[in-house]
């Protein structure tokens, strides 16, 4: 493939999962060899066979996950592989060749001093004494931005960036970007969302299938046109819905109140109510007590107080099995941590949860294992939900993520359950994945199903939920209708402002 | 066509075509179907990566024995009959292996490393030693009995640490392997004090003998018991423990991830005690059918670390109850055998170990097998692309190969009494080992180096016929000759395929 990036410009690289951007990058970045092929940076062809080789060309890259260190210090982190020695030390430190460098004093106030200075100029405020382990994410980008360009890096490649970022978050990324541009860098934003590379981006390149499928301006083209040329195909992004017929209360939760694994009460008093055909969402941006709340409720995780009625009957503190056994069915935020057992294969997965029923079990008081059953029931699910598997017997580690998490959603909706909790159903999937899996879970709710969705896509929350509460902190801020509330509202709840704090935030 | 014959044989042939297409199609569906059953090539691999093991490891120790001055293909020799002579006592050796082993790799397949089956299958050996002598129980009843309260107090040694583990996450490596220490010295103990049989042989640790009705009998030959069976029911139980049942479902789950098997509703803690418990139990049986078919007491000592091999035999069975039935048939071959290659050859019992330590070793860094692999695939495409200079390559490495061997191998013979001799012969050695291994790192200039084993080599023919009295003459002019032709044949196919691009520069 052939692709330029021109300077000072932002380029936008959009594509599905395992469509090679970030094949393309970390080659860009020396991290990968490239097979074939050559690499022109600013004129001159460069063979770049390590990060070093990259960063002396004035590449520099923020990584999805942060490459950081969280016991070190903002500098430490920052300065990490190139320490300079103590200046007053002159001759010595020059001199100093590698076995007796790692003896003297690394020259931190120097460092820090640049730090501050590169921090003020971009508006990129940190303190560089600070542990990262204390910083928060968006923050932590900061100081992954700020190692590039303490590194005068002046072309930047930017992973996914908006991934881990509160909606306030990415506004100030995108200004700092910005300013970038204008000073004269130049940005590669690599990215799977459609808004991010039309607010900001100039030309924006889509790739599918590791081929470079067409480069457009921004202002030529619609985030539709995008759409279609990363999936190949015509994307329906508005979610048809007919108007919710809500029943009677099939989960009721009552002051829930639970603590994480270090006793730390993450969930402080939450009461909510999901309907039989209706989907409650549940937005907020991650690490606010959404995961123990998700946990209370499938019975991972044993509440300090506060009820949890189930078509009247209280499932609190009940363990895994017996809420499962209840009619609860989870799809888990993180499948390959929570979702799947990846040594098993598709078959074995797919009864995972469902394994000691009687429909999967034969023998004496159902000890053994019925491997025709469980065959019949996966080929159907196979069918039913399009999953696209090499072989039953293939493990399910070979599948895509999206096909792995299609499974996941087929397993916890096949068993007819009272009550599913979708925790993060589409993080990290593509667009053809994530609208699959929006149309199943609103047919669930069409056919009279409860669902409790947990999610931190603002997209995902409006647009398919009939009910919205924003947790902030391990408390519901607020409990509204899409009817009744705007995007730009939610985003505000998210990130932690109040109704009184958001109007002020409007009128500046 | 065939019905302008005879109208009656064309119904006839249509009829038995369409008998013959559904046989077909029958055929067809069975083939699919055995295909089906059959298991992928990732199955196959551990297989290849054991037996591949097992050759490297047999192949390095016979360098050694060289090495050492041994007669290494006597020895393997030795070593191959002894086992093929002796099916019962290679049966016998393998029983508690296969025991052991068991119990290790079904703690394995559950996520868990049990490091103790010496202290379980200690514990269970002397439950079933008391019950032996204390109880009178009839004939089949008795050492059942035996063998079932040795599984219950093997089982117990297991679960315990499962516990500590499951509910207090203790590790289970250090408390199986310290609960290990505390059975020895405990049954050590008993042997030697409380119920040390008193009388004639009272200065040697050791219980009373056990009743005759406990007594497993001979399967046949002298050595061979039915605790044999007994392992083979285990094996086959613990397979379909593993596969078949929900609780085995549930216990690999655990193992593999058990964060995913709680959200499933599974009680990963009573899995891993459980696991472990079966895991004891195994040993537990291990023990006591070696007191009840061949010790018939508790002897101090009597097991000599067959619990610490249930490790290596676990580790080449690739965890698998089959695979673990393979592996402790081979090393109880390798002890059967290394007892009759000790006998005859004079080879050190040790180099059995030695085996076992390299086969455990080479299945562990499975990268150096698949690096073989490669560079066979390697070597075979080479010679397909370019024949002329391939084949004699491959030669040049093979010449080079078994110079390395043969250069060693002199050496260490000669070292006690001609060691200048020795040491031109090892550096002969050196020279062949190292251009085989620039030339199976695809150095370019490898093949041209071929030319120095062969000058090594008249260099020591030199010196063999000065100080040597011409002992090696012989076989040293052989590689003289066959290293400069292959350097000659090498060269002109060289100047052969470098000429055509010298002439269009």
């Amino acid at each position: 493939m052939t692709l330029r990036i021109e300077e000072g410009e932002v380029h936008g690289l959009l594509g599905e999962n395992g469509a090679g951007k970030s094949t393309l990058m970390n080659i860009l970045y020396g991290l990968l060899s490239k097979d074939s092929g050559r690499i022109v940076i600013k004129g001159e062809e460069a063979d770049l066979q390590s990060p070093q080789d990259a960063i002396v060309r004035g590449v520099g890259m923020v990584h999805q996950h942060f490459k950081l260190i969280p016991t070190l210090t903002v500098t430490e982190n920052v300065i990490l592989g190139l320490e300079s020695t103590l200046k007053r030390l002159g001759a010595i430190s020059r001199r100093a060749s590698g076995l007796i460098k790692p003896f003297i004093r690394t020259d931190y106030k120097s460092a820090e001093e640049k730090i501050r200075r590169i921090s003020e100029e971009n508006g990129l405020i940190v303190d560089p004494q600070a542990k990262v382990a204390d910083l928060s994410v968006g923050l932590q980008q900061r100081v992954e931005i700020i190692k590039t360009l303490y590194r005068d890096a002046d072309i930047l490649i930017l992973d996914e960036p908006t991934s881990v970022l509160t909606p306030h978050e990415v506004d100030e990324l995108f200004e700092t970007l910005e300013a970038f541009r204008d000073s004269g860098k130049t940005i590669i934003l690599i990215t799977h969302k459609l808004r991010e590379p039309m607010a900001l981006c100039d030309r924006i390149s889509v790739l599918r299938d590791g081929s470079l499928v067409g480069t457009v301006n921004r202002q030529d083209t619609s985030p539709e046109e995008l759409a279609e040329l990363m999936v190949g195909r015509p994307v329906v992004f508005r979610i048809e819905k007919a108007p919710a017929s809500i029943g009677e209360a099939v989960l009721s939760v009552r002051e829930l109140k639970v603590a994480d694994s270090r006793g730390l009460t993450r969930v402080r008093g939450v009461s909510f109510e999901v309907h039989a055909g209706e989907i409650f969402g549940i937005a907020g941006v991650e690490g606010n007590g959404q995961t123990e709340l998700v946990e209370a409720i499938s019975g991972l995780r044993r509440p300090l107080g506060g009820h949890i009625f189930l078509s009247g009957q209280d499932i609190a503190g009940q363990n895994a099995r017996s809420v499962r056994e209840a009619g609860v069915s989870h799809i888990p935020e993180d499948r390959q941590k929570r979702g799947l057992v990846l040594g098993y294969n598709v078959r074995e997965n797919m009864v995972l949860g469902k394994h000691h029923t009687d429909r999967f079990t034969s023998g004496p008081r159902g000890l053994l294992i019925d491997g025709d059953s469980i065959l019949e029931t996966s080929e159907k699910l196979v069918d039913d939900f399009s999953i696209k598997v090499g072989s039953l017997k293939g493990q399910v580690s070979t599948l895509s993520g999206g096909n792995q998490q299609k499974l996941i959603v087929a397993r916890e909706l096949a068993f007819g359950p009272k009550l599913v909790i979708a925790a993060q159903p589409t993080r990290g999937l593509d667009v053809g994945a994530t609208e699959y899996i929006h149309n199943v879970l609103v047919t669930m709710r069409d056919a009279g199903g409860a669902l409790l969705l947990v999610t931190a896509d603002l997209d995902e929350v409006w647009s398919l939920a009939d009910r919205i509460g924003v947790i902030f902190d391990g408390q519901l801020v607020a409990i509204k209708t899409p009817e009744e509330t705007s995007m730009q509202e939610l985003g505000l709840l998210m990130a932690g402002h109040g109704v009184d704090q958001s109007s002020q935030g409007v009128s500046n | 066509m065939s019905g302008e014959y005879i109208e009656d044989s064309a119904v006839d042939v249509s009829h038995t075509h369409e008998e013959k297409s559904s046989a077909f199609q029958k055929l067809v569906i069975v083939f699919n179907k055995v295909k089906h059953r059959l298991p992928s090539r990732d199955y196959w691999k551990p297989l290849f990566w054991s037996l591949g093991s097992i050759i490297l490891a047999l192949l390095v120790s016979a360098i050694m024995m060289t090495v050492m001055g041994y007669d290494a293909i006597m020895a393997f020799d030795y070593l191959i009959r002894g086992a093929l002579d002796q099916p019962d006592r290679v049966l016998q050796y393998a029983t508690p292996l296969i025991l052991t082993g068991l119990s290790v790799a079904l703690a394995f397949r559950c996520g868990l490393f049990n490091i103790g089956p010496e202290g379980q299958l200690l514990i269970g050996s002397m439950a079933a030693a008391i019950l032996g002598y204390v109880v009178a129980l009839p004939f089949l009843v008795h050492p059942l009995v035996c063998i079932g309260v040795a599984a219950l107090a093997g089982g117990l040694w297991g679960f315990l640490p499962g516990l500590l583990r499951a509910y207090r996450g203790a590790h289970e490596v250090v408390t199986t392997m310290m609960l290990s220490y505390v059975a020895i010295n405990f049954t050590q103990y008993l042997a030697g004090g409380p119920l040390k049989e008193q009388g004639e042989y009272a200065w040697i640790s050791q219980t009373t003998r056990i009743l005759d009705t406990s007594e497993l009998a001979k399967i046949f030959g002298p050595y061979l018991h039915w605790g044999f069976a007994v392992a083979i029911v285990c094996v086959i139980g613990i397979d379909f423990l593993l596969k078949r049942t929900v609780l085995g479902y549930e216990m690999k789950a655990v193992g593999l991830n058990e964060e995913a098997a709680e959200y499933a509703g599974i009680n990963s803690k009573r899995s891993m005690a459980l696991a472990l418990g079966i895991s004891g139990a195994l040993a537990g049986i291990g023990g006591a059918g070696e007191i009840l078919g061949t010790h018939h007491r508790f002897l101090d000592g009597w097991s000599g670390g067959l619990g610490w091999d249930g490790i290596t035999v676990a580790v080449l069975g690739n965890n698998s109850p089959w695979g673990v039935l393979g592996a402790a048939i081979f090393f109880g071959a390798l002890r059967a055998g290394g007892n009759r290659m000790h006998q005859f050859a004079h080879v050190p019992i040790e180099i059995v170990g030695l085996i076992q330590g390299l086969v455990v070793i080479f299945v562990a860094a499975p990268r150096i097998i698949d690096w073989l692999g490669r560079q066979t695939i390697d070597s075979a495409s080479w010679i397909k692309r370019e024949p002329r200079e391939g084949l004699p390559g491959i030669a040049v490495l093979v010449f080079n190969l078994f110079g390395l061997f043969l250069g060693i191998g002199i050496s260490a013979s000669l070292f006690a009494t001609n060691p200048i001799l020795g040491v031109m012969f090892s550096m002969v050695g050196i020279v062949s080992g190292l251009v085989s291994y620039r030339i199976l790192s695809r150095q370019e200039t490898a093949l041209s180096l071929s030319i120095i084993p062969a000058i090594a080599w008249v260099d020591a023919m030199v010196l063999d016929i000065l100080i040597g009295e011409a002992m090696f003459f012989n076989m040293g002019m052989v590689m003289v000759i066959v290293g400069l032709i292959l350097s000659v044949v090498l060269w002109m196919m060289q100047a052969l395929t470098v000429q055509p691009d010298g002439g269009e520069v």
